[in-house]
């Protein structure tokens, strides 16, 4: 592997389009040279590991965006490759051009308006360069200024500003297959579709530990709930009650009464004493609620199942909701800046300033056990290096079927979709949005959409990044499929225009990936054949919304290691580090044979064996 | 009251080409022969003056992770410039320059100002790598070029003064965070809940 976080990780365009091929190929791994098992001695044993990872099914890929020009076409690097840095009046120059700019750089930028793309200088493709959009035009033109004095390119410039003008914000911006692929680095597609609750473990893990300094988040703005085949804003805050045009003032009062009840339940236990033994949704029917508001808490608020969530269930999730609200703004949760995968890479980076030392591109061939003490005491890679430690934390999906004998997984299905409008249009074209869809069928899994706008960096300028998750049924595409097509609109550009009579636009899908993730989480370490008790397993990512699972499972794994430390404490402060007088140097490239090649600072670090336990880090998500 | 601008600024390169020195050097004006591999240390910081901004580096160094080619996209976040250290006595060093530029182009932000730093020119006796290689790379990329000593306090604060300059003048747009959020221990608790 080459990214940090397995399942965990995020992608841009071009590199989501690797991880599928490589998730598609079956590589026969047996072929490989046995040359490993020399380094076994007589007293040892080797538990073979996986080579490949097949937690990964089904994946399917579609693109319906105009994909004529797409046959070689390359993601456009960030840099560009011009000399302009040695003009001497360079300064002016860009002065000057930004003068010429300004009048239509105040209509069209958006928040993100710092980004400019160079991209559409290194790309030599006139013909989707003509397609973009104002704002795009404009950072171009703001680009070629900003690059070279010449006058024509300013007046070409300023002339594709004012064609492209007149056309701005009536229509969605056609977006291209090309296009995407030359923005390529703009998307950062995660494999898991996660939110962070504003009070929940990980906000709590990520500020106590200072990891939070290598993150940014963004606020959810809004939560949506599917009713009678509309998308609508659900009021979930005070104010949003209140302002709510949707609600009638019956309906506000009943709404507002409901949930300040919910935020102190256990207060008033003879409300709900006698429905303990119902459903959550049975509950709600007792209360003084309308069947719309019934579906907001059910489904949009609490999150639970119709079919199956008790009263105390649904009162619970709806507690939690409300204590998220107004942490960080007016939804309960927060969305990492580039994607749900800068938080394994924010723990990374934390772990390294501090000694831990990743490797990737390395695989792990086996675990060599001591026969004697049933110990584990060192993994080999594929180089054919032994690698010693006294603790080893693997995930799940390395260990082959020997190992997991009658394991049964779940499955979670995934979506991903980059559309080129909101579900629910309005003012702000950045809206960052969740949505649990119901199933069709009582007892069915419901669907969690997560809709993501660019200034989130996850997606390009004008398109939109679609996360659907749900618990399989299925395979991927036949679960949500359905969905897909109740919110999207999935035909090409010339099958629309002829369809584009009556209704409401539906946004457009421009390209579409579904698969399956095996869910490891909530298997015993029992079930795992044979063990040594110094192995760790750990499990990847599971379907819930939070990150709850990973984060206490990452302390629970610490504890079982080293139950007298604190776990992720919050990190010394840079001066008060002494570091030892006779902490050499190592000159060699890393992994001797012991794992002592980190020079430990002083006992303010807590210093608890990470040396010891971090060479499997490249496979622990999120701890 | 002069406008203080933060300005993250990555260090990449080889590992032992001296990366983590010249921020010492740069930062604490301190050179130390045992430097032990960057620990504890997030980011060093310091604030020079230029134009009428004050500019304050955040200079993150890459704590080892170069070592195994390790570092991760989110290390290249929002850096507004990255300093690529080769050393003149290492013609493989030059080599790998290459490499991180690379890398500065897959993940790096836009219009990020680059920096080549061919330190070690105390050392000129066993020079490997000519000036001029050196130059021509620079004006191929349009980077920044400059010779440095971090033992002898050679050129490091010129190439910093050299970014700085380069640095483009602040966007007005570009004010503020763009709502993002950071989270920090000292939070403003606002309980200002729904009900």
């Amino acid at each position: 592997r080459n990214y940090y976080g397995g399942n965990w990780a995020s992608f841009s365009f071009s590199g989501l389009c690797s991880w599928i091929r490589e998730n598609k190929q079956k590589r026969d791994v047996r072929e490989e040279s046995d040359d490993w098992r020399k380094l076994i001695l007589e007293t040892e044993e080797a538990i073979s590991l996986n080579m490949k990872d097949n937690t990964i099914q089904h994946i399917e890929y579609i693109c319906y965006a105009n994909q004529d020009l797409a046959e070689d076409v390359n993601e456009a690097g960030a840099l560009r490759k011009l000399s302009a840095f040695g003009v001497s009046d360079n300064g002016e120059a860009t002065q000057g051009s930004e003068k010429e700019c300004q009048p239509v750089e105040s209509q069209s930028l958006g928040p993100e308006s710092c980004e400019v793309s160079p991209e559409s200088i290194t790309c030599n493709d006139p013909e989707s360069a003509t397609e973009r959009s104002d704002a795009e035009m404009t950072s171009e033109s703001e680009n070629l200024c900003d690059a070279t004095s010449d006058e024509s390119a300013l007046e070409k410039g300023k002339m594709e500003n004012a064609s492209t003008a007149e056309t701005a914000a009536l229509e969605p911006k056609k977006i291209t297959y090309t296009q995407i692929v030359i923005e390529g680095r703009r998307f950062n597609i995660d494999l898991v579709s996660k939110l962070l609750y504003s009070r929940g473990l990980l906000i709590d893990l990520l500020t106590k530990s200072n990891v939070s300094r290598y993150a940014e988040f963004k606020n959810v703005t809004r939560i949506l709930a599917f009713q009678e085949g509309r998308v609508e804003q659900v009021p979930c805050s005070r104010a949003d009650v209140f302002n709510s045009r949707q609600l009638t003032m019956v309906e506000k009062r009943m709404l507002m009464k409901f949930l300040t009840f919910c935020l102190d339940y256990e207060q008033h236990p003879n409300e709900y004493e006698d429905y303990k033994e119902y459903k959550f949704s049975e509950y709600l029917k007792t209360q003084k609620l309308t069947s719309n508001l019934q579906h907001f808490i059910l489904h949009s608020i609490a999150m639970v199942s119709e079919a199956d969530s008790g009263t105390i269930d649904g009162l619970k999730a709806t507690k939690k909701f409300l204590q998220c609200l107004g942490r960080y703004g007016n939804t309960p949760f927060l969305f990492p800046l580039y994607g749900q995968g800068e938080i394994p890479q924010c723990f990374c980076r934390m772990c390294a300033v501090f000694g831990g030392i990743y490797c990737l591109r390395h695989s792990v061939k086996c675990l060599v056990v001591d026969k004697e003490s049933g110990r584990c005491k060192a993994m080999i890679d594929h180089f054919g290096q032994r690698i010693s430690a006294k603790y080893f934390v693997v995930e799940d999906s390395y260990f082959s079927e020997k190992t997991c004998t009658n394991m049964c997984y779940r499955q979670i299905s995934r979506a991903v979709l980059i559309t080129d409008q909101s579900i629910l249009k309005t003012d702000s074209d950045q809206q960052i949005s969740i949505l649990t869809v119901p199933p069709e069928e009582l007892g069915l899994p419901a669907i969690r959409i997560i809709e993501l706008c660019s200034s989130t960096m996850t997606c390009m300028r004008n398109t939109y990044l679609v996360h659907f998750t749900c618990s399989s049924t299925k395979t991927a595409k036949e679960d949500l499929e359905p969905i897909v097509q109740k919110l999207f609109s999935l035909n090409s550009e010339t099958e629309r225009e002829s369809e584009n009579e009556g209704g409401p636009e539906k946004p457009r899908v421009l390209w579409a990936l579904y698969f399956n993730m095996r869910d490891s989480s909530g298997i015993d370490k029992n079930s795992y054949d044979s063990l040594p008790s110094n192995v760790y397993v750990c499990s990847g990512p599971d379907c819930e919304l939070g990150s709850d699972y990973a984060v206490k499972q990452a302390e629970t794994i610490f504890q079982e290691m080293f139950p007298n430390e604190e776990f992720c404490p919050p990190p010394p402060n840079p001066e008060d580090i002494i570091y030892d007088g006779d902490g050499t140097q190592t000159e060699d490239p890393g992994f001797s044979n012991s794992s002592n090649v980190i020079t430990k600072p002083s006992p303010e670090e807590n210093s608890g064996g990470d040396g010891d336990s971090n060479q499997f880090s490249e496979e622990q998500h999120e701890e | 009251m002069m406008a203080i601008r933060e300005l993250k600024v990555c260090l990449l390169g080889d590992t032992g080409v001296g990366k983590s020195s010249i921020v010492c050097r740069f930062v604490q004006d301190h050179f130390d022969h045992n430097i032990s591999p960057t620990i504890g240390a997030s980011f060093m910081t310091k604030t020079v003056p230029c134009g009428n901004e004050l500019h304050k580096f955040l200079i993150w160094d890459t704590a080892g992770q170069e070592r195994f080619h390790s570092l991760a996209p989110m290390y290249y976040r929002g850096s507004a410039a990255a300093v690529i250290v080769y050393d003149i006595t290492k013609q493989d060093s030059f080599h790998t320059l290459k490499k991180w530029v690379k890398e500065l182009k897959e993940h790096g932000p836009e219009n990020i100002v680059m920096a080549i730093a061919g330190n070690k020119c105390d050392l000129s006796d066993l020079r490997e790598v000519p000036m001029k290689d050196a130059k021509e790379y620079a004006e191929s990329i349009g980077a920044i070029v400059v010779e440095t000593s971090a033992k002898n306090a050679i050129n490091i604060e010129e190439l910093f003064q050299g970014i700085s300059r380069q640095i483009p003048p602040l966007d007005p747009h570009e004010n503020g965070n763009n709502g993002s959020i950071k989270l920090g221990k000292q939070t403003t608790q606002t309980t200002r809940r729904c009900c």
